[in-house]
């Protein structure tokens, strides 16, 4: 059963084996594994229900029901745009499919530095494999790939460099490109038709537009106080209490933290809020001779990270297209007034590309702003900036070698080349600073830490609060590095993992 | 890169900020602007009349001026649109954005950093263009903030109204060449 704030009438109180706090990717396979368990769930989800009926693949519409704050959620100083989805599936309902295992090298360093057990590439195998036929996880036929992602392959590949197509959790996918607005085909086999309906159908009631506030873990049984807040005015319309033998936290790495500060809980550490990575992201626009049309096709479905950890010091980059809708561009494309519109009115023929770099000297944390609500602040610093500036530099070489007649970065202060020899010049006297190129994340990570040692992490290897037996997060804020590729999959099979465990360790005998 | 601020602190990172913020009070928040008709005030729900007029004008020169036929910032309602969604911000966001209105338009402050008498709304277009780049390129990092701000809520609201799209040539999702497959 799926319960939205439109069909709540008085306060709800309710009991559970398992309260979820958060339906995505660790909030909806937890809730499979439980329900199918056997175990009586609830989850809850701040973010509304929707089906593919409500998705008209527009910006406005998307942005307005699926995203955190319209799509606007950044860190402090607006220096990076957080784009996160709020909405039953989380942010699996608006990301762009791409569905690759965690690297080796990550799990060994976590065995290695963070003492993590039961989390190698041997022991996450099953999982992977289980996940990636629930997923229909695939590479695309050639033909397939749009002009955008043709750019990624036919540049990198000409330049000598590799490049290939990732693998995708889609289904007869319809290639309009409107998987970062909601699939209207039900062809993006993202957790709100995959997990969260096939926990219902074993039982779980989902309560939608339900956002816990604080937990509580005093009594004889742990219970989630929160608001039940009206979808369309975001203003409260009553509480709710839920009362559960075992709390999971999977609210993401911006909100997890979040959640466990307001309630004073899981914290001796002091670690909860801490380490955030975000897989720092910018891009690079080509304009073309010809029609690229940077919103159409299948978005995002090769990539190239030959660089990353080739310097085996665990960091580096890879690039990966970009679907680029109107108001995404306008807002990546430099300055403003005439010269920025006359860059849109060439929109059809820009092609785009990402870099994301996978942190191993910067990071942020979270804490609590006078609302309490979080407070994002980050830092990117040493390698990793120069990691980004040679992930730019490749990725306007890989333009330039796809046809591209110029290429620029997103620095307010134009910077701009009509060929590879100018590349380095002008990267070299471009400014870096806060606010002086545009950066984004759809990856927030590793805020409640995983580590065997309790005074370095949050949580243990099972996802089990070190403080807390029976509060569990699940979800990206446990990974104790960032990942080096789209963390779905990765935190997909944590928390089909940690369920089991948690299934037969502290819910066996209810 | 240098170092974050938090997006509550950015007006008081500076002993500029802190001189514009004290200046901006003594200088009336709601002047009660003839540019504005009266049935638009009647539907503000977050703007004064004059932060209204603020926001106007600066979604005009972000966005550029539209070629003919096509629509501008004024057609699709950016600054009735900018209201309507701060209405319904969060408060710390309402209260930090009246503040950025208030010193991004007050005279004192474009008096100590550009050396212009007048405030935004005041400007000439060229002036309101040349004002903004220099929030935009600032080497105060406040000030740079403070325009990705202005940007941000000014091209959203203008890119995510289909009115706008004939001008880019954007015509919704599927390549052009697939449709109707």
């Amino acid at each position: 059963m799926i319960i939205q704030s439109k069909d709540i009438t008085k306060p709800v109180r309710e009991s559970a084996d398992v309260c979820i706090i958060g339906s995505g990717c660790g909030g909806g396979a937890s809730a499979k594994v439980l329900a199918e368990a056997g175990k009586k769930v609830i989850v809850i989800e701040e973010g509304g229900y929707f089906i593919s009926g409500d998705f008209d693949m527009t910006e406005q519409t998307a942005y307005q029901n699926l995203y955190r704050q319209r799509a606007g959620q950044a860190t402090d100083d607006l220096a990076v745009t957080v784009l996160q989805g709020k909405c039953v599936g989380g942010s699996s309902t608006v990301n762009w499919t791409t569905s690759l295992r965690t690297p080796d090298f990550v799990l060994k360093q976590w065995s290695k530095v963070f003492d993590i057990r039961g989390l190698s590439s041997k022991d996450l195998e099953p999982y992977f494999d289980r996940i990636e036929k629930y997923l229909n996880v695939h590479i695309e036929p050639e033909e397939n790939h749009n002009p955008n992602n043709r750019i990624i392959l036919d540049g990198a590949r000409k330049l000598g460099y590799t490049a290939q197509a990732s693998g995708r959790n889609t289904r007869d996918c319809k290639k309009a490109g409107a998987c970062g607005l909601g699939c209207p085909f039900d062809a993006k086999l993202s957790v709100n038709v995959t997990y969260i309906p096939d926990a219902v159908k074993a039982g779980a009631i989902v309560f939608a537009n339900f956002r816990a506030d604080e937990i509580d873990v005093s009594g004889p049984l742990k219970r989630v106080f929160g608001s039940v807040v009206d979808q369309s005015t975001q203003r409260v319309k009553t509480d709710f209490i839920i009362e559960a033998s075992v709390i999971i936290v999977a609210a993401s790495a911006i909100h997890s933290p979040a959640l466990l500060l307001r309630s004073n809980l899981a914290n001796s550490s002091g670690e909860v809020g801490n380490h955030l990575t975000f897989h720092l992201t910018s891009a690079v626009l080509g304009v073309y001779d010809r029609v690229i049309y940077p919103a159409g096709g299948i978005p995002q479905s090769a990539l190239c990270s030959e660089f990353l950890n080739k310097n085996n010091d665990g960091g580096g980059f890879w690039i990966e297209a970009v679907p680029v809708y109107p108001t995404l561009a306008s807002l990546a494309i430099p300055g403003f007034g005439n010269a920025h519109k006359e860059l849109m009115r060439q929109y059809t023929n820009i092609g785009a590309s990402i870099v994301l770099v996978k942190e191993i000297d910067s990071e942020g944390t979270i804490t609590l702003n006078a609302y309490g609500r979080p407070s994002i602040s980050y830092e990117f610093r040493g390698r990793d900036l120069e990691y980004l500036k040679q992930g730019l530099k490749l990725a306007a070489e890989i333009h330039f070698a796809a046809g591209a007649k110029r290429v620029m970065t997103l620095h307010s202060q134009k910077t701009e080349f009509i060929s590879p020899g100018e590349i380095d010049g002008a990267l070299a006297s471009a400014e870096w600073g806060t606010n002086e190129i545009a950066l984004y994340s759809a990856h927030p990570l590793g805020t409640c830490r995983m580590a065997e040692h309790p005074l370095r992490s949050v949580v243990n290897s099972h996802c089990e609060t070190h403080d807390v037996k029976g509060l569990f997060v699940i979800d990206g804020s446990v990974t104790p590095t960032s990942l080096g590729v789209n963390p779905q999959m990765t935190i997909l099979a944590i928390a089909e993992k940690s369920a089991e465990w948690i299934a037969e360790n502290r819910l066996k005998k209810l | 890169m240098d170092g974050y601020s938090s997006r509550r602190r950015f007006l008081k990172e500076t002993l500029f900020g802190v001189i514009a913020l004290a200046a901006a009070k003594i200088i009336p928040l709601d002047s009660a602007h003839a540019e504005i008709a009266s049935e638009i005030q009647q539907q503000l729900k977050f703007f004064s009349p004059l932060e209204f007029l603020i926001m106007k004008k600066t979604a005009e020169r972000i966005a550029g001026t539209s070629s003919d036929g096509n629509a501008g910032t004024d057609d699709v309602n950016v600054a009735l649109r900018a209201d309507a969604f701060l209405a319904g911000a969060d408060p710390e966001i309402q209260e930090q954005f009246h503040q950025l209105l208030t010193v991004f338009n007050g005279a004192l402050f474009a008096f100590l950093f550009d050396f212009r008498f007048t405030s935004f709304v005041d400007m000439s277009p060229a002036d309101q263009d040349s004002y903004l780049k220099s929030w935009m390129t600032s080497t105060l990092s406040f000030r740079r903030t403070a325009f990705q701000a202005l940007k941000r809520i000014s091209l959203s609201l203008f890119y995510t109204d289909s009115r706008s799209w004939n001008e880019i040539h954007y015509d919704g999702m599927f390549l052009p060449w697939e449709r109707g497959k």
